[in-house]
């Protein structure tokens, strides 16, 4: 910095009409610690001492021999473990997933698939439902006939709901739904906000509610209440499970 | 002495003074908040702390859980105080280097408290249960976009003056804030658009995330910090800097090796073989360009022992280039993939070194060019050498307690994670004697920026001494605990200090 030539930094009011001893002082007293301080000297041009050189050779080893370490420098599969199966530690079972109660496991899960397929959208995330859509809170069509709800969840619906008010179309929101997300969600809403039919819609149902749905004239499309009452105003066929059975809490199978 | 170099001294000490007070009102904000986040990011680091070790501690709230605190301790003490000192730093010392007034203080002055409010936000997101869960990246995604903005308000300006800056040639510390002024945003930028805006694979991400905080700490807070002792040791004891070859050295040996440096924290993840290693490899190499630096200022300022022992600023500065030392040599120990990585992995030892880093070297360098820059932009002399005393002893005892023993007791622990047979338990019980002394010595190091942040505040509040005596750490003389009670019109000889 010292190269400056001392005229560069010249400011306006630093002519030579200045009187340097009163300015000179003024500075001093008024900030005397920037008056004091020394001004950054060049640079010095010492040669790099032997002992750095050393101690980074030494490092520069060391790190040589981290990189040296490596076998297979873009293999991308070295660390990757396909199918991998989770170890047991010796003398233990392996036991898998630990079975959890069929009403805690399918609506653990169908409160997922209530989120995830865009239910709460409308209906909300407690289930209250709003301007768009009828609360299924205490629902008759929820927690009444099975068949009727699931046709509703893969279908959609128009025209007036269990209450007789109208809220406009509902999509075919869970057309694409498998039969265990499904039986998930359909337990979930009737045994969620305050329902309770303390029943679990089993996988076999809700494979039975694809094929009834998939028989319709026009499946996919929204139908109407006339003709939910019309046909479809039965529980599934299929066994139903027993809240307390022990089910895999991943595949919603009953485990013996 | 001549006219003519008087006049020129006397010019020179003008410019200085303009540009001091051009700056006074920013760089005494970013340091009077830095200093208070300090202390608040200290009270959380106890908190965080005594829960490991007394876990019924305060359990029935859940704004203080140790997921909570101790990612709000570690994002204050970053964002809140790092930052804010850097900042300070940054735009004096560019401005003093370039000889530029700065004319922007009211835009940095409002991006200063924009970054502020961020910082506030984003620790109340955490403890409130919003964090994000990223290390280092805890605030909730709101956070980043402001405190990127306010940055480049805060920052562009000594860019500006650099452009601007008279002929002649670019002194060591200005290599080293433009380094760091460019760096940050590259590294903040490309972090949190991987992270937040497009996501990809969670190994990755975890990856990125590592590398981010590994770059921060080598690509930011470490120049800035070297950039400070690289201008306060010749300053103050008025000697040229050792070498100029090795100071080369040191800065493109920094450039080249460390953005590479970061993802050994994911050794035995799966991701590509060569991403660990590089990154062990580079953060081993740390070792060249800090100990280049390290051996350059203690050359410089060890002809001078009396004034590194008498100045704050040089005491204070010297001290975090010895921490940089400690630091370079933990580089090499804890990152080796054969031995000791995966002890350091899951323990401890990864938050001994951060706060090795963050406290013991860089804020330690802060700490000594605030003691420089205060006296200089408000005018007044530092009120008492016993606060500035204490501040040091308790710092510095306190700092290498919690850096060895948070090393070592991680690395116990790692030994403990190794015998995966055993309880987890069992590990963590290993950590124990050495989580208590840790609280402890945090106590210790709140303590003592207690009382710097008061100094602090009250050179702030214009309390400071009026008098050309510097406040030194002499302890001869015992008539008065504060110093030469110098009067103004009463100039001896006064060395620079």
């Amino acid at each position: 910095m010292s190269s400056n030539s001392p005229q560069s930094n010249q400011k306006p009011d630093l002519d030579e009409t200045i009187n340097v001893t009163q300015a000179h002082g003024r500075v001093a007293s008024e900030s005397a610690a920037t008056a004091r301080e020394h001004r950054i000297a060049d640079n010095g041009h010492e040669p790099i001492s032997l002992w750095v050189i050393v101690a980074c050779g030494v490092v520069l080893l060391i790190g040589g021999g981290v990189l040296g370490n490596v076998t297979s420098w873009f293999d991308y599969q070295a660390l990757v473990k396909p199918n991998y199966v989770r170890g047991v530690p010796e003398g233990a079972e392996n036991t898998g997933p630990v079975a959890k109660e069929a009403l805690a496991a399918y609506s653990t899960k169908g409160q997922k698939v209530y989120t995830a397929v865009g239910c709460s959208g409308c209906h909300g995330p407690d289930g209250r439902g709003g301007a768009a859509a009828p609360s299924l809170a205490g629902s008759a069509w929820v927690t009444g006939n099975t068949q009727k709800l699931s046709m509703i969840i893969l279908n959609g619906l128009k025209g007036p709901t269990s209450t007789g008010k109208d809220y406009g179309v509902m999509g075919a929101i869970g057309a694409n739904l498998k039969p265990d997300e499904l039986a998930a969600v359909m337990t979930y809403v009737r045994n969620g906000f305050g329902n309770s039919t303390s029943d679990v819609v089993s996988i076999e149902m809700a494979q039975a509610a694809k094929d009834a749905s998939a028989k319709r004239d026009a499946p996919g499309s929204s139908l109407t209440s006339d003709e939910l009452m019309a046909k479809h105003n039965q529980m599934l066929p299929g066994v139903a499970l027993e809240p307390t059975t022990k089910v895999d809490p991943v595949k919603l199978t009953p485990v013996p | 002495m001549s006219t003519e170099t008087v006049n020129t001294n006397l010019q020179d000490a003008q410019l200085r003074a303009g540009i001091d007070r051009s700056l006074r009102h920013p760089v005494m904000f970013f340091l009077v908040s830095g200093a208070a986040w300090l202390v608040v990011s200290i009270v959380l680091g106890i908190i965080s702390s005594a829960k490991m070790h007394a876990p019924e501690f305060m359990d029935g709230c859940s704004w203080f859980t140790y997921g909570r605190t101790q990612a709000a301790h570690l994002n204050a003490l970053i964002y809140g105080w790092g930052f804010q000192a850097a900042f300070g730093v940054i735009i004096w010392i560019m401005s003093r280097l370039s000889r530029q007034e700065c004319k922007a203080a009211g835009i940095i002055l409002t991006a200063g408290h924009v970054w502020n409010l961020g910082v506030m936000a984003g620790v109340i997101g955490i403890i409130a249960g919003y964090g994000t869960g990223m290390p280092w990246m805890e605030f909730p995604s709101f956070a980043w976009p402001v405190l990127l903005l306010s940055y480049f308000a805060i920052i562009t300006w000594s860019m500006v003056q650099f452009k601007v800056r008279p002929e002649g040639h670019v002194y060591i510390s200005q290599w080293y804030l433009l380094a760091a002024m460019i760096w940050f945003p590259w590294v903040f930028l490309t972090a949190n658009l991987l992270l937040h805006v497009f996501p990809g694979h969670p190994v990755m991400a975890n990856g990125i995330n590592a590398w981010y905080k590994s770059s921060l700490i080598f690509l930011f807070f470490t120049p800035v910090a070297l950039s400070a002792a690289f201008y306060l040791t010749p300053k103050v004891t008025g000697r040229p800097i050792y070498s100029y070859s090795l100071a080369r050295l040191g800065f493109w040996s920094l450039a080249i090796i460390m953005p590479w440096a970061g993802m050994q924290k994911l050794a035995g993840a799966p991701i590509p073989f060569f991403m660990p290693y590089l990154g062990a490899a580079a953060t081993i190499l740390f070792f060249v360009p800090a100990i280049a630096a390290v051996f350059n200022i203690l050359r410089t300022a060890s002809a001078d022992m009396e004034i590194v022992n008498n100045s704050p600023s040089l005491r204070f500065t010297m001290a975090g280039v010895f921490g940089l030392l400690v630091m370079a040599v933990a580089a090499v120990f804890l990152n080796l993939p054969g031995s000791t990585l995966k002890l350091t992995q899951f323990s401890l030892s990864g938050y001994g070194f951060e706060i090795l880093a963050i406290y013991a070297f860089f804020s330690f360098v802060m700490f000594g060019a605030i003691y420089f820059i205060v006296p200089r932009v408000t005018r007044r002399e530092w009120i008492s050498r016993r606060l500035i005393k204490m501040h040091f002893f308790f710092s510095i005892y306190g700092i290498i307690t919690v850096a060895i023993v948070a090393i070592f007791g991680g690395w116990m622990q790692g030994i403990g994670q190794e015998k995966f047979y055993q309880p987890w338990e069992s590990a963590a019980l290993r950590a124990y004697p050495y989580v208590w002394a840790m609280t402890i010595t945090w106590c210790f190091i709140l303590f003592s920026n207690l009382f710097f942040f008061l100094h602090l505040i009250f050179m702030w509040m214009g309390l400071g001494r009026r008098s050309i005596h510097p406040t030194l750490l002499i302890s001869a003389h015992g008539h008065s605990p504060h110093g030469e009670e110098g009067d103004i019109d009463n100039a001896g000889t006064v060395s620079a200090h």
